[in-house]
Formats: structure tokens, C-alpha cells, sequence
């Protein structure tokens, strides 16, 4: 497999003294997000996340399938991410580096674990039908921050999409193709998303949100915070690297939560702009079955 | 330098008009980069670009920017050294790569008993001395007929940047400023603010300065410049901006 | 609905070395090339480059379907990329499939199931122009066209760029590539058909993708299917012109 490029002595000291004079190569301040667009697709269900030179995709599908054997009330939900050589050379394709596992593992802990989507409401028939709900995520281009924009992209497509409509009349589930009744969305209970810290300096002493890639490979250590607006922490990982100081991490968990809101507000504002793009004559108002929270 | 006033753009395997081919009477024909000579008297572009006739030194070729760099002989880069062997350096061109070779005696004053340190991880400023689609390419730090450096050989400090093929060799230019229209360095220097740089045909610049501002400014203004497609106005106001945030 | 008009944007990804993504009859695909880069041991080859095709489905990850698809592409890729340039390299194509289109009759996934021709036009398409975009030598371009062949009471009619339902009631879907010097590439089918109904569908993709010299405006309206070997000229015209600003 061919191994990622390193950065050079020349960088490595450059980028360290520049931090210590309280400079970022491409200017921005030390918690500043690089521009980020979320863009729809005409499809339900597709987000595109743009981070500065970062690009990832994530595409929602459903399927009717039989449940898991010892949970015949809840329906399947699945992300996964396969990192493909458009990404980067280094990635092959059926051979998931570290980078690969722990960004799935990741976004399932973030998404699944914390009960954003009610698994429940996706049974048809129990133990029999149920909905299975698959989230694709390609990564499109690499600069850096791929698990912010992911988490991003994933929770922005299960809340674009929707599945087709059902209705039981007695024993009988009829399943109505998108010609015949409008699609529903999925029931949402939270918006968690991601916020990823990378320290530096001999003991982590500066934070950097949302690195670029030369910036990312140079870092000693980081933490990424998982939560909604509303400050419920869903998960904290800091996976081995330089100790840092506990007050800076209680630092970072509050500047996580101002920018979880921003990113909230960016996505509900993305998502009103989509549905009125969409509306036909405000037809789908009335057909919506959304649970307002 | 003469180039046709109205561009003419090619696509592979498309033919070429025998007007644009020059001619003549004592020089052999050349042909550059992005074309293919098929004997006995066909010649085919190979990559989609504008086609450049230079009438001097009748030599024909295809202008393009993008892609990946590609080792041809007398061409100076900046390579990172990846390790040393017993007689070697092997330094690295581009990502994803092969490695060139950097022979440990071809440094200005190298002899056995005293040979350059470098580290992994270092940066050297080196020409293309073979290169061909057969071998792994090999450099030099030093010219090889009269011994000296010229320049080239280890580059410490500063900081290195990526710019895209075409930039390089608008940099690599020797009038920079009228034929490849980059101002920004000109600017910068008469501003006051003193540095040096290196550009590397791979698509890598070296910026050093005493300022670690100094250094941020230059490398950015290029940046921006090979990204935005600036124009030589939009390249003054955006150094006077840079300079302004950064003081 | 499929849309006829083509779309396509080139070197927008910032990893790869070269990009494009392509969009025409309700599929979008973002293609990336890398190369000629560094291979495996045991994958290279002496005397050319190894061309590797990866092919990505919107939903899901990929099975036989793709595999045939990508083995498909690598031997009309490799006929076209001057592979003798490069030997004991590498050049890697990836193929995301963004969007497919939708068939508001049926519930997603059994229309997925369906067969594997329709989208290949567009993944060579994209292909190509990612390579154009990566400054990859090529031979020619390439030019491809689906036509589906529907019996109605004995008469058939050739349709070109078919939507999901005309290719649900067809009784034959075929696909023909052709390079730029109007030369056969690629030629795949499926179902059942007659010889004769091979030769009026083979006349009429020729006609698609080999278009007689005309004037030199295109027009897009004309003939109610898209121009592609003139849309990949402009394409790339445009995008030559935008790179060369400063010349």
C-alpha cells in the first residue's frame, strides 16, 4: 500500500513557530471553520459537504428486510465509509487503514449510539418487516477534518430524506411507490454533530479547529466532542496522543458547543431552503408527518 | 517567444495543420512536451492544450496545466529526502511517486572522507541529471562540468509550498513578470519586505525569510495567485491586502 | 426525466491529479485520476503502465456488477492512454457514481438491479475526461452512445440514451465507443436481436459519435440527442483557455 507523504523538517519547524507567533498558514484564527457549503441533491437523501478543499458525499437509501433476530422491534440502520483512491493514493479499496476505522467507528457512536434516528419507528410488521436504513459516505477530496465533515454530511442526508409511504390494513403492508404517495421523512429525535481538536506543541498547549491536512498530519494529539445544540456531550474521543491539560479541554468543549449551534442553524436554514425550493404550492406542508421538537 | 495571436487548441489524436508547423533552414525540428512524433512525418498531440510554435528556435509544443509531474533531464525541483543508502539519497519528487536518486558525491566539494549531512525529512534544491521512462530518476547538486553549486543543494529553514505545474514554470521563467505575468514577488520585494525563495519544477516553492510573516505573505500570495487565476491588477491589490492583515 | 444536456466540471478535487464530473442522461458520475504514480510489486508490468478502474455505486458498495463494469472500462481505457510512456507504473482511475436515475414506478432498489449497459457511456465519458483533465497522454478521445431497440408488432425502433422505462420494455440494449478518428473501441450488448438490427443500431451510434465535419458552431439543439465529442472539445476548450488566462 503506499504510504502517505510526510511533511518535510522545513514545515514541521515552520508551521510550529508560526503557531507560537499565533499565525495559521492560510490566516485564519486558531478556532475558525475554512468556508463551508452543504449543497442538496435533486434526490432525497444526498448531501454534499464542501470544508474549505475537504469534499464528502453521503447518500441515504431504505429497504424492506426482515430484523435482527433479537431486536424484532427495531428496524437496521447502517453507516458506512469506504475510503476510495479519489480521496488519496493511500487509501486502497477493501484494505480499511486506522483512519477508515475509527471514522466509521466514529460516526456510529455519534449517529447510532446516541439514538439520534428512533430506530423503533422504523418497524412495519413486527419481527417481520422493518426498514432498513443505510447511509453511504464517499469522500470525494482529502485536505483535512474528514470526521467533522462526514458526521455533517450524514446528519444532513438522514434529514433530507425520505422513505417511500406504508400503510397496514390489517395483515396486509402496502408499500406506495414515490408516483403514488409522497415520501415521508425519517423520525429525528436529535441533531448530534461533531467537533474534531488538534493540539500541538510539546505539551498540547494550541488548539487548531478544523485543520487542513499538512496541519492535521503535524498534530501531537486531538479530540473530537460529539453533541447537539442543546449541550447534550454524546461521545469525547481522544484516542491515545500527548496528555493535555484538562481546563483546555473543557475549553474546547464549550467552544464545540457554539459551533455546533452555528452548524445547526446553518442545517436547519440549508434544509428550509431545499423544502421551499421543493414545494408545490405548499402541498407539502399538509403531507409532512415530522415530529416538531 | 513568438507565439500564434489567436490560440489554437488540440485534443489528443487530432490532426495538426502543416501551417502551424514551422520551418527552418538550418535548425532541426523540435517537439516539446504534449506531442508525438509517429514516422515518417506525422505529428499528433497527445494531451488537450493550447499548441505554441516558437519560430526561433523552431521548436513546436502543447501548453497545458495540470497533472502530475513528470522528470525530464536539466529540469531543477525540490525533492524531500526520504532515506539514505550506502552511496544514495533517495528523494522524493511528487507523492505517490518513485524516488529519485541523489548521488552522496554529487555536492559542491564532496569527497569521501567529507559528505553531506542530510536528514530524513530534509529538503534539497537539485537538477534532473537522467530521466527516462525506463529508470528511476537521478539528480544532482552540483554542475557537473564546472564543480560548482549554483545554487543548488540543501535549502534549511523557511517553508515549502505546493503550486500547480503551471505556476512553476511561470516562476521558472526569466521574465517571470512580463511572459508569465506574476507580479506578486516584485511586489512583495518592493514593498520592503526582504526574502528568498526557490521554485522547483515538481510544483514545490521554498519561501525563506528572518519574518515568519514575511514568509506567510509570500507563500499565500502565491497560493491565492495560482488558485484564483489572478490577474496582474488583482494580484497588486491582493498583496497590499495580505500585507495590510498581516501588520 | 432525463435531462439530455451534458454538464461537466473539470479539476475540482483537490487530491487527485486530475477530475471531472460528468453528468448526462440522469446520471452523474465524479471521476479521479492519479498518475502515473508508484505500483505494487507484484502488480507492475516491464514495458507499460498498469491501468487499475475502480468503479463506485451511489448506494451501497459495489459487487459483480461493478467488477464487470471496471474490467470493461480498464480494456477500452487501455487502448486509448499511452501506457508505453510510463512502464512499472501505475494510473488509477476511480469512478463514483453520484446520481442514477430514478424510476418514480418503482421502490429503489429493484431498479438498481436492472442491467449494467446504461451507465457505461457515461462512465467512459467521465473517464475521459478526468484523463484529459490529469494531462495523461492519450492516443485519441473517446466518444460512447447506449441505444436500446424496442419491438413494436414486428417494427423496430432504435432509441437513443433511453430512460429506465423504454429500457424496461426493450428487447435490446447495446453500447458502442469509438475513438475521435471515428475507429470502433467498445462494442457490448445485451438481449436478443437480429444481425440486421445490430447493423442499423452500430450506423446510428456512428452517426452520434462520429459527426461529419460541419461548421464550426455547435449547436445543442440541433437533433434531439447532445453532441458528445463536440461537448468534450468545448469542455476542455473552456477550461485551456481558463488555465492559459495569463498568456
Amino acid at each position: 500500500m503506499p504510504r502517505e507523504a510526510e511533511p518535510s523538517l522545513n514545515e514541521k519547524a515552520f508551521f510550529l513557530q508560526a503557531l507560537q507567533d499565533g499565525h495559521r498558514l492560510d490566516g485564519r484564527k486558531f478556532e475558525q471553520f475554512r468556508q463551508l457549503d452543504l449543497q442538496f441533491g435533486d434526490q432525497y437523501g444526498v448531501a454534499d459537504v464542501t470544508l474549505g478543499k475537504t469534499r464528502v458525499l453521503a447518500k441515504v437509501s431504505a429497504e424492506v428486510t426482515v430484523p435482527y433476530p433479537d431486536r424484532p422491534f427495531d428496524g437496521i440502520f447502517t453507516i458506512t465509509t469506504e475510503l476510495s483512491p479519489m480521496a488519496s493514493p493511500a487509501f486502497e479499496v477493501n484494505r480499511p487503514t486506522e483512519q477508515e476505522v475509527l471514522l466509521s467507528r466514529l460516526l456510529e457512536k455519534t449517529v447510532r449510539r446516541s439514538n439520534a434516528l428512533d430506530t423503533e419507528s422504523l418497524c412495519l410488521i413486527a419481527g417481520q418487516k422493518v426498514w432498513s436504513i443505510r447511509v453511504d459516505l464517499h469522500v470525494l477530496s482529502h485536505d483535512g477534518n474528514l470526521m467533522d465533515a462526514s458526521c455533517l454530511a450524514v446528519v444532513a442526508a438522514l434529514r433530507h430524506f425520505r422513505k417511500p409511504d406504508t400503510s397496514m390494513e390489517g395483515e396486509t403492508l402496502t408499500i406506495y411507490t414515490p408516483a403514488e404517495r409522497e415520501p415521508v421523512p425519517l423520525s429525528w429525535l436529535h441533531t448530534p454533530l461533531c467537533i474534531t481538536f488538534s493540539f500541538y506543541g510539546d505539551e498540547g498547549e494550541m488548539t487548531l479547529v478544523d485543520t487542513t491536512l499538512l496541519e492535521e498530519q503535524l498534530k501531537v494529539s486531538s479530540c473530537t466532542i460529539s453533541l447537539n445544540k442543546h449541550g447534550e456531550i454524546c461521545q469525547v474521543a481522544k484516542l491515545g496522543g500527548t496528555p493535555v491539560d484538562a481546563v483546555s479541554l473543557v475549553q474546547c468543549a464549550s467552544i464545540a458547543l457554539q459551533k455546533v449551534k452555528e452548524l445547526s442553524t446553518l442545517l436547519d436554514q440549508k434544509l428550509a431552503e431545499d423544502s421551499k425550493r421543493r414545494n408545490k404550492g405548499g402541498l407539502l406542508a399538509e403531507l409532512s408527518a415530522e415530529n416538531a421538537r | 517567444m513568438a507565439t500564434d495571436s489567436e490560440m489554437v487548441f488540440v485534443l489528443p489524436g487530432d490532426g495538426i495543420d502543416a501551417s502551424l508547423i514551422p520551418t527552418h533552414p538550418k535548425r532541426p525540428l523540435r517537439l516539446g512536451p504534449g506531442l508525438r512524433h509517429i514516422p515518417p512525418s506525422t505529428i499528433v498531440p497527445t494531451i488537450a492544450g493550447q499548441l505554441v510554435t516558437d519560430h526561433k528556435k523552431n521548436s513546436l509544443w502543447v501548453e497545458y496545466n495540470g497533472g502530475r509531474y513528470i522528470p525530464a533531464v536539466g529540469d531543477l525541483v525540490i525533492g524531500q529526502v526520504d532515506r539514505s543508502a550506502a552511496d544514495f539519497y533517495y528523494v522524493a519528487l511528487s507523492d505517490y511517486s518513485s524516488n529519485a536518486s541523489l548521488p552522496q558525491l554529487a555536492f559542491e566539494m564532496a569527497t569521501k572522507k567529507t559528505r553531506p549531512n542530510l536528514a530524513t525529512g530534509a529538503l534539497v534544491y537539485a537538477r534532473v541529471s537522467l530521466a527516462n521512462r525506463h529508470m528511476d530518476p537521478e539528480l544532482e547538486c552540483v554542475n557537473s562540468s564546472t564543480g560548482k553549486a549554483d545554487g543548488l543543494g540543501p535549502l534549511v529553514g523557511g517553508m515549502l509550498y505546493s503550486i500547480s505545474l503551471g505556476m512553476a514554470r511561470r516562476l521558472l521563467m526569466r521574465k517571470s513578470v512580463e511572459e508569465g505575468r506574476v507580479v506578486v514577488l516584485e511586489e512583495l520585494g518592493a514593498l520592503g519586505l526582504a526574502f528568498e525563495t526557490a521554485v522547483g519544477r515538481n510544483g514545490k516553492m521554498w519561501v525563506n525569510s528572518e519574518d515568519t510573516k514575511t514568509v506567510l505573505i509570500v507563500g499565500r500570495a502565491v497560493k491565492e495567485t495560482d488558485e484564483g487565476n489572478l490577474t496582474v491588477d488583482q494580484q497588486k491589490k491582493l498583496v497590499r491586502k495580505l500585507v495590510k492583515e498581516m501588520s | 426525466m432525463a435531462s439530455h444536456d451534458p454538464e461537466a466540471r473539470l479539476s475540482h478535487l483537490q487530491s487527485a491529479d486530475g477530475s471531472a464530473t460528468f453528468s448526462h442522461a440522469g446520471y452523474t458520475v465524479v471521476g479521479a485520476v492519479n498518475g502515473p504514480i508508484e505500483v505494487q510489486r507484484r502488480d507492475e508490468l516491464p514495458e507499460e503502465a498498469v491501468v487499475d478502474v475502480i468503479v463506485r455505486p451511489a448506494a451501497g458498495v459495489g459487487g459483480t456488477r461493478e467488477r464487470h463494469l471496471e474490467s470493461l472500462l480498464q480494456s477500452t481505457l487501455r487502448q486509448i492512454i499511452l501506457i508505453n510512456n510510463f512502464p512499472r507504473t501505475l494510473i488509477q482511475v476511480t469512478l463514483q457514481v453520484t446520481v442514477s436515475p430514478e424510476n418514480e414506478y418503482v421502490n429503489a432498489k429493484l431498479s438498481q438491479a436492472a442491467t449494467n449497459l446504461p451507465i457505461l457511456p457515461t462512465l467512459i465519458q467521465t473517464a475521459l475526461l478526468a484523463l484529459l483533465s490529469a494531462a495523461i497522454p492519450l492516443t485519441a478521445t473517446v466518444t460512447a452512445a447506449v441505444l436500446a431497440i424496442v419491438a413494436d408488432d414486428g417494427a423496430s425502433t432504435i432509441i437513443v440514451d433511453p430512460t429506465a422505462r423504454e429500457i424496461q420494455v426493450s428487447r435490446s440494449l447495446h453500447v458502442f465507443a469509438f475513438t475521435s478518428r471515428d475507429e470502433l473501441l467498445l462494442n457490448e450488448s445485451e438481449g436478443e436481436f437480429t444481425m440486421q438490427e445490430w447493423d442499423n443500431a452500430f450506423a446510428t451510434a456512428q452517426r452520434q459519435c462520429c459527426p461529419a465535419p460541419t461548421s464550426d458552431d455547435v449547436d445543442m439543439e440541433g437533433g434531439s440527442q447532445a453532441d458528445l465529442k463536440n461537448f468534450t472539445r468545448s469542455t476542455l476548450e473552456t477550461k485551456t483557455a481558463s488555465d492559459l488566462y495569463w498568456k
